[in-house]
């Protein structure tokens, strides 16, 4: 007598958010890019070997001898408070005014978008998200089933005539936008930067639509060159401070190690997030913030943030220098000003899921580019870090790149 | 004296993922069957790591190249290390599926037609213009794949004339050859078969999986696919089934170990055999330890069976 094999006997009990969640040959091929032999522009990993760890080692010690009974408690859910007057001054630095009440520390950047999109989204609500978009805030957002809507960035960032449109289309049909999603310096994907005209427009459409703006700045401080833009939550602040609400992390000026990002929102928006702190996992890690805060504590750490600033800028002039000597014509790639991608387009008829095979058979990976997209556009697409690699190992991937690009090329044509 | 076993696993090969998962997975079966092991991952310093202390069998369990293409095979035999799964020829003959397709050919096996074109045909002598050829001989949909690499990877079903490029230059990416094949409608089979001179033939296991065909996502997704063991076939067919998969393992000059992959064409009832897996996967979705547990073989057991049949050569 023949028997179906149930492989998973649970699967009458999964919620259906589950069915968003499967293997993926992307998945696994990309996995292999933390072999030490291939060189990767797949993962964004900051270059954590150029902190002092001597220095960090001290920091430990501090945080146990003089505080142990602090770091290694539970802690309140809105943050150690005294990390949050340090983060307030970093905040300063990037001209925004807000001090330690006005801020929210979660485990991680990522934490954040987790828990925004948990006290927002309920299934089927509409929110609006650049794309292409940071991957990791799309599953986010996505495992609370929203209606996600996607605005095209050009090299200015977000296309507000577009969001305009949009906003005004869901609002003929009644229907209330919870929050637009960006990422405006240095974007992740597209290594783009928000222009400050756009910003004020993103801001004025946002007051106007009554909805809010989730602003993700991981990457602003690591500015190689140009003039700062003021922050929309900047610019929010100048006005009624309603509308942003404000993210980022240690993970790019400090390290991704210690898991601390934080939110300064509207306080009745802080509120929520911190009892949704609580119910999530009671609180940031008391240890990794007590060392943050002598880390940051110590006056070195903006020195630190200009060794990361010379290492990313040398390693982006290398790449975007190898692709201007290399890759052929019909490709083109965002110039960042700072940050960790480069986002790469590549003729029309190419499809870089295809290509990414063939690139980590030749020991190079890169992230193909429709996984940033919420609407499976992108297949001509690719984002390269040059944040992980040396310059050397970078002008090495680029040119292997650049030649199985030029065979496909090369193939492709011949079925023409 | 315990034996010192070392799971080779991991590797470089695009089935990395799954050969981890295979191998840690032995691993485990190993442990708690009281044998010494160690895990060894593929790359650089392998034959190092081979030499460096006594090992008295080799468990592969590493899929795709380098681990089913005959390379570590011939390494092995080199260092004069026993080793689970067919030696290396038949590891040769297996992986590139357009040898092993003419040997089936020239036995009389049924296999899907195909023809196999190189990419430098493409790219230097104007391949292309066949194509319209080959879909008068053999039909739409067709089956575009790359010559060597498992778990489905590169695989694409091709309905329409036009998509066929994009399938070719998609399998390219993954081996220098491609096979184009017809698309045989029909139930999807997997017999695994284990021993050496009066191997054993385990039941047959039916793939149903929830998309048009067992890609890469159904087969490691538990939920995408169903799994019928033993395969929901009368007798006469099971039987017949049963006999191409043995004298596929036999003209692939298998000992030991493999697992042949069949499409039984739907009207004519043909065992169409696609293709054979000298190192069929061991993790939880895996066919093989599917089709021990119906044979009333647990993982340990099978994990144990396959060793000893290595360990008797010694």
């Amino acid at each position: 007598m023949s028997k179906e094999i149930i492989l998973d006997h649970w699967k009458h009990l999964y919620a259906s958010r589950v069915a968003l969640m499967f293997s993926s040959e992307i998945r696994d091929l990309l996995s292999l890019s933390a072999r030490p032999d291939i060189i990767s522009f797949a993962g964004g990993l900051p270059e954590v070997r150029a902190l002092n760890y001597q220095k960090l080692e001290r920091y430990i010690r501090r945080a146990l001898k003089m505080d142990g009974d602090i770091s290694l408690q539970y802690g309140s859910s809105d943050g150690y408070y005294p990390l949050k007057t340090k983060l307030a001054e970093v905040m300063k630095l990037e001209n925004i005014d807000a001090n330690e009440e006005d801020i929210v520390v979660t485990t991680g950047g990522q934490q954040a978008l987790d828990l925004l999109a948990k006290i927002f989204i309920n299934p089927g609500d509409h929110i609006i998200v650049e794309s292409p978009g940071y991957t990791g805030a799309l599953n986010s957002f996505k495992s609370y089933e929203p209606k996600i809507v996607s605005i095209p960035v050009d090299s200015n960032g977000i296309i507000t005539s577009e969001l305009e449109q949009k906003l005004k289309e869901l609002e003929n049909k009644n229907i209330q936008v919870k929050f637009i999603y960006v990422v405006p310096n240095f974007s992740n994907p597209s290594g783009y930067t928000l222009s400050l005209s756009r910003r004020k427009k993103m801001l004025s459409l946002a007051k106007k639509y009554n909805t809010l703006i989730i602003e993700d700045n991981p990457y602003g401080m690591l500015r190689f060159e140009g003039k700062p833009v003021p922050s929309i939550k900047e610019l929010d602040i100048k006005s009624s401070n309603q509308n942003v609400v404000y993210i980022s992390t240690l993970s790019k000026i400090f390290a991704p190690g210690f898991r601390i990002g934080w939110v300064a929102a509207p306080h009745p928006i802080l509120e929520k997030l911190t009892l949704a702190v609580q119910s999530a996992d009671l609180c940031t890690s008391s240890f990794s913030q007590r060392i943050a805060y002598e880390y940051f504590s110590d006056p070195c750490w903006k020195e630190n943030v200009v060794d990361f600033i010379k290492i990313y800028s040398a390693r982006r002039d290398i790449m975007i220098k190898t692709l201007e000597d290399h890759f052929p014509p019909g490709a083109s790639w965002s110039r960042p000003e700072g940050g960790f991608f480069v986002w790469l387009k590549l003729p029309e008829f190419l499809d870089t899921k295809e290509i990414l095979a063939d690139a980590i058979r030749n020991k190079v990976a890169y992230v193909p580019g429709s996984g940033f997209y919420a609407d499976n556009r992108g297949r001509n697409e690719a984002r390269l870090a040059f944040c992980s690699e040396n310059t050397e190992s970078i002008e090495k991937g680029i040119k292997i790149l650049s030649k199985i690009i030029k065979d496909k090329i090369k193939l492709y044509r011949s079925f023409k | 004296m315990k034996k010192n076993i070392a799971v080779l696993m991991g590797g470089r090969s695009l089935e990395r993922e799954i050969s981890l998962k295979s191998g840690h997975r032995v691993y485990g079966a190993l442990k708690k069957l009281g044998y010494s092991v160690t895990k060894l991952d593929i790359d650089e310093s392998i034959v190092d790591n081979l030499t460096s202390e006594k090992i008295d069998l080799a468990y592969i369990a590493l899929h795709g190249k380098d681990g089913e293409d005959g390379t570590i095979q011939e390494i092995l035999e080199l260092l004069n290390i026993p080793y689970t799964g067919p030696g290396v020829y038949s590891n040769i003959l297996s992986f590139d599926k357009i040898i092993s397709k003419q040997i089936l050919v020239s036995h009389n096996i049924p296999t899907p037609p195909f023809y196999f074109l190189n990419e430098s045909s493409f790219m230097e002598l104007g391949a292309s213009k066949l194509l319209p050829l080959v879909t008068e001989n053999l039909g739409l949909p067709l089956v575009v794949k790359p010559s060597a690499q498992g778990s489905a990877l590169g695989v694409k079903i091709v309905k329409k004339q036009e998509d066929i490029p994009d399938a070719i230059i998609s399998a390219l990416g993954y081996s220098k050859k491609v096979i184009i094949e017809k698309f045989i409608y029909g139930t999807e089979l997997a017999i695994s078969i284990i021993g050496k001179d009066n191997p054993q033939i385990l039941p047959v296991v039916e793939i149903v999986p929830e998309k048009d065909f067992f890609d890469f996502e159904s087969r490691y997704s538990p939920g995408k696919t169903n799994y019928f063991v033993p395969a929901r076939l009368p007798q006469s067919l099971t039987k017949k089934v049963k006999e191409t998969a043995a004298h596929v393992h036999d003209v692939l000059k298998c000992s030991k170990l493999s697992r042949v992959d069949i499409i039984l064409d739907k009207k004519e009832k043909i065992p169409y055999v696609l293709e054979l897996n000298t190192s069929p996967g061991m993790t939880d979705t895996s066919l093989l330890p599917m089709a021990a547990e119906e044979a009333g073989i647990s993982f340990e057991e099978l994990v144990e069976k396959i060793i000893k049949l290595s360990l008797e050569d010694d």
